[in-house]
């Protein structure tokens, strides 16, 4: 019993080291962090005071802030959607045993690994106007008057934000949920062709509920991800042109860093935070219901 | 039995169809910004996409490496990956071995709470710790952004670490634990040499996330002595006047060393990484 007992506390010596940095660089920035929500904290300043929730007040009436919030909403969205749906007709395609498609597997996931600065840039690189490959293809089949910079479009910048966190993701979960369809056992599917299942059916009542963990990670992680990314944007727009394409993290980094105005980016980064748990707590009750069901 | 034989092709032709737009939607990029990096400036400003051959040169590659600074930006980013890499593997294996294989006390809670932490909008956690690194007087200094880059990287590399120790059966501790291995010898000898794959997995992903971090260094870095590739090339790239030929030798030397790395452990890239959520039963 005595050995038992000294067991455990060299289990929580153990992660001791990640305790103590996730404390110091986690745990405490966020509590200081919705601190400062309720001051008035400034960069360059060293007097701060309380300012109850004046920012919060002023929030109510940022334009800008609205705006964001209903872009990083969207984007969060569709992106996590249609990364999903793709991602699945990836994994389907990669199942098939067929020539060549091994190779094919080993470089799918090189967008994934490669600096998402790099990334923007080749984007970027792309979507100048004469001299990207885009206008360049663009140009060849004949929509000449489509030549422009597609990052500096009001209305194209956001759907090629979404382009980007496509690029980078979608191998991503093509490799993860193949990794999923082949813990599945075949048996199971060939018990469907004999009941004369057709390969759609067997799709959906197998491999969906078969791969079904994994999605739930997949989409869970990839919805927090995506809302709190900040380099995407930042890198590709800055949140231009004309805010079409500005997002909360975005926002909360220029109100800190451009603007000097640490609290009330603080009280936008809380928003943020409460949106995520909401989220959380809803998902969390939705997996435990699916838990109990099946 | 023709119906079945007609549904092979059909599944062959679907299946090639999509490997055929994946090629190029996500390769392509990469190989237009190789080839463009090989290209002088006024050849990719015709806007052709097959230029004379005289049009080709080494030019970017040799301006970038010997005229401009990014030599020691390309050494600061290796220092801070390789800094973060080291440190974070200390913690999250120790940490994910104590969590996979301890009776601790709130266990799922504070298995929970690390993943939880993937919740937390990192541009409010950067207020803070950029006052907590300034007071610790580290700010522009490596040992500051490695500490910062920790957030990045920590909570998902001991997810995934924990599901694969979770993985690898208890019997083999036991065992040793019979033969009088303490605990550092077990984890040593026994443990670390069967999950050693999943082991590089998780260095692998905290050298690129280090590498390709430009929040955190953003912020930390204040010159020369801690900037890094990824703030070099974005700084290149939104010049007045960019030149494209050396943002793209840029783009490519910041692309290299992921790529190599990628191409050593890309067999057990997606086991590793998704081991936290199948599990071996």
């Amino acid at each position: 019993m005595g050995l038992m007992i000294k067991e455990r506390q060299k289990g929580l010596l153990l992660i001791l080291p990640t305790l103590l940095i996730m404390s110091l660089f986690t745990v405490y920035p966020l509590l200081d962090g919705l601190r400062m929500a309720f001051t008035n904290t400034h960069l360059l300043r060293d007097t701060v005071q309380y300012v109850g929730l004046d920012n919060f007040v002023r929030l109510l009436s940022d334009e800008i802030f609205w705006i964001s919030l209903y872009h990083s909403v969207v984007l969060t969205a569709v992106v996590v959607l249609l990364q999903f749906v793709l991602g699945l007709i990836l994994a389907w395609a990669m199942q098939q045993e067929l020539p060549g498609m091994s190779l094919f597997k080993s470089i799918i996931m090189a967008s994934w690994v490669i600096p998402v600065a790099a990334t923007v840039i080749m984007f970027k690189f792309m979507a100048q106007p004469d001299i990207g490959l885009i206008n360049i293809i663009l140009k060849l089949i004949g929509f000449k008057e489509l030549n422009r910079y597609w990052f500096g479009d009001l209305h194209a910048a956001l759907p090629f934000i979404m382009l980007l966190h496509l690029w980078r993701n979608v191998p991503f979960y093509g490799v993860a949920f193949l990794a999923a369809m082949q813990a599945i056992p075949k048996s199971y599917y060939e018990a469907a062709e004999i009941d004369g299942a057709s390969a759609w059916q067997s799709f959906v009542h197998i491999t969906l509920p078969g791969i079904r963990s994994m999605i739930i990670v997949m989409v869970t992680i990839h919805v927090l991800w995506t809302f709190n990314n900040f380099d995407f944007i930042y890198l590709a727009t800055g949140g231009g042109p004309v805010n079409a394409t500005d997002v909360l993290p975005v926002y909360v980094y220029r109100q800190c860093w451009n603007s000097y105005t640490l609290g009330y980016g603080a009280s936008i980064g809380s928003i943020m935070l409460i949106i995520l748990m909401i989220y959380f707590v809803i998902y969390i009750r939705i997996y435990e219901k699916g838990a109990v069901s099946s | 039995m023709s119906s079945r034989t007609h549904s092979k092709i059909r599944t062959t032709i679907l299946a090639y169809l999509v490997v055929f737009i994946s090629l190029i939607f996500f390769i392509l990029p990469m190989l237009w910004i190789i080839y463009c990096s090989f290209r002088t400036q006024p050849s990719i400003f015709t806007g052709k996409v097959i230029p004379p051959l005289d049009e080709f040169t080494l030019e970017n590659y040799a301006t970038i490496l010997s005229v401009t600074d990014f030599p020691t930006y390309f050494l600061n980013s290796f220092k801070i990956a390789s800094a973060v890499t080291l440190l974070s593997l200390f913690c999250s294996v120790l940490g994910a071995y104590g969590l996979s294989r301890f009776d601790i006390k709130g266990k799922n809670a504070l298995i929970m709470g690390i993943f939880s932490t993937q919740m937390f909008p990192q541009v409010l956690l950067i207020i803070p710790m950029y006052l907590i690194i300034f007071s610790l007087f580290l700010l522009d200094k490596v040992i500051g952004v490695v500490l910062g880059q920790m957030i990045l990287v920590l909570p998902f590399q001991i997810w995934m670490l924990k599901g694969y120790f979770d993985n690898i059966p208890m019997d083999l501790d036991n065992a040793a634990r019979v033969d009088g291995c303490n605990i550092a010898q077990r984890l040593l000898y026994v443990i670390l040499p069967v999950a050693a794959p999943g082991i590089m997995v998780a260095a692998f992903f905290s050298f690129v996330v280090s590498w390709g971090d430009y929040l955190i260094v953003s912020i930390i870095s204040q010159s020369q002595r801690t900037a890094t590739v990824t703030l070099v090339i974005q700084r290149l790239s939104s010049a007045l006047l960019i030149r494209w030929g050396q943002v793209a030798a840029a783009t490519v030397l910041t692309i290299v060393p992921t790529i190599i790395l990628f191409s050593l452990v890309q067999q057990r890239l997606v086991e590793g990484l998704t081991a936290g959520a199948i599990r071996e039963e």
